[in-house]
């Protein structure tokens, strides 16, 4: 098995896993990637890009990415779309059901196949619109821009997006020994008020993206060529080509 | 970390000079071996693409440099003998725990579990 592929995250945690099963990885922020310009044959961005919260931090990971490519370098991005049902057909996403017991996968992987999450049951607590984020940072001293009383909704897991800029739950079972990037939650008899204190409910932002939005992005830098731009169970996808 | 990753890895701290942030020092304290199955054409593939001075310099600062020349041989794509030694410096060697130090500024980034974390702060961005 021969490869010469090298992984990153900002997810110290998440990495270590890479590193357990035997792959090359790093940590490090996808704004500032620790490799010389033009170095790569090839780059992918899987699921990432959409996490970034302004426009301009999303074309600055795009980019990076460019940076890092040789000239005729390829790079291949992900990012969730806003439109979950294209073509009248409905993405994986919409359609996986939570009934699926048996190997429920704690970490929620938002890449083409679909979503899988654990527990889905209170899709009520879900639905409800989140003052947390203005209130963490109000408490943390704040982030000047918030002057804005604007509020991110919460988005009901397996439902189309009403927004493109979400908090999307993922909630973290007890009992595996998956690591997350939290505390883990404690193995305790099935009483479901303790179980309710011990699984946390994490709210991770994401920007889904409209049809062209991610083109009309790469489009703007001169240093890439968009060679193929298309939809995926649910995301959209470009390859673009090093100049 | 293999020296294969090392040798695309580069300090972006801001201020330091263009190219003065590779190649990165390492410091290891737990360097583990590996047996991987060598593939001749892979490593000759390899090669074009590695800067092959920072490569020598990394096996060398760990110990592992044995008989590898410092200069790439004329026409080592059949040189079974040395592309062997080349497989075990750029895939075999892997420092577990560690720091690797920006040449130019000094800043040490630490290696755990294999994982180079190169979190910058706010101020060094």
């Amino acid at each position: 098995e021969s490869d010469d592929s090298i992984g990153c995250d900002r997810s110290q945690n998440l990495v270590d896993i890479c590193g357990e099963k035997k792959f090359q990885a790093f940590v490090c922020d996808a704004l500032s990637v620790p490799v010389r310009n033009s170095s790569c044959d090839a780059c992918i961005s899987i699921a990432v890009i959409h996490h970034f919260s302004t426009a301009e931090r999303r074309l600055a990971a795009v980019h990076e990415l460019a940076r890092l490519l040789k000239p005729g370098g390829k790079a291949l991005i992900y990012v969730w779309a806003m439109e979950q049902e294209y073509n009248k057909q409905k993405s994986k996403y919409l359609k996986e059901k939570r009934a699926s017991k048996g190997k429920e996968e704690e970490i929620n992987t938002d890449i083409a196949w679909g979503l899988f999450c654990d527990q889905m049951h209170d899709d009520s607590q879900d639905s409800a619109c989140s003052d947390r984020v203005l209130n963490d940072s109000k408490d943390k001293g704040g982030n000047a821009k918030q002057g804005i009383n604007s509020k991110l909704p919460v988005h009901t897991n397996r439902t189309s997006f009403r927004s493109q800029d979400v908090l999307v739950p993922w909630h973290l079972k007890g009992g595996t020994n998956k690591k997350g990037e939290c505390v883990k939650a404690l193995q305790l008899p099935a009483s479901s008020k303790e179980l309710q204190e011990f699984s946390p409910v994490f709210h991770r932002y994401y920007h889904v993206f409209c049809e062209g939005e991610l083109e009309a992005a790469c489009k703007s830098l001169d240093c890439v060529r968009i060679q193929k731009s298309y939809y995926d169970q649910g995301n959209w996808c470009v390859v673009l080509e090093k100049q | 970390m293999k020296l294969l990753t090392h040798n695309m890895l580069t300090s972006h701290v801001r201020g330091v000079r263009p190219g003065g942030g590779f190649p990165l020092r390492i410091q290891a304290t737990e360097v583990k071996v590996n047996n991987v199955d060598f593939n001749q054409e892979f490593v000759a593939r390899m090669i074009p693409k590695v800067e092959w001075g920072a490569l020598v310099e990394a096996a060398e600062s760990l110990g592992h440099l044995s008989d590898l020349p410092h200069e790439l041989p004329p026409e080592y794509e059949n040189n079974e003998d040395f592309l062997r030694k080349v497989h075990h410096v750029l895939l075999e060697v892997e420092v577990m725990e560690g720091i690797l130090k920006c040449p130019d500024s000094g800043r040490e980034f630490p290696i755990t579990k294999g994982i180079p974390n190169m979190l910058l702060s706010e101020e060094e961005t």
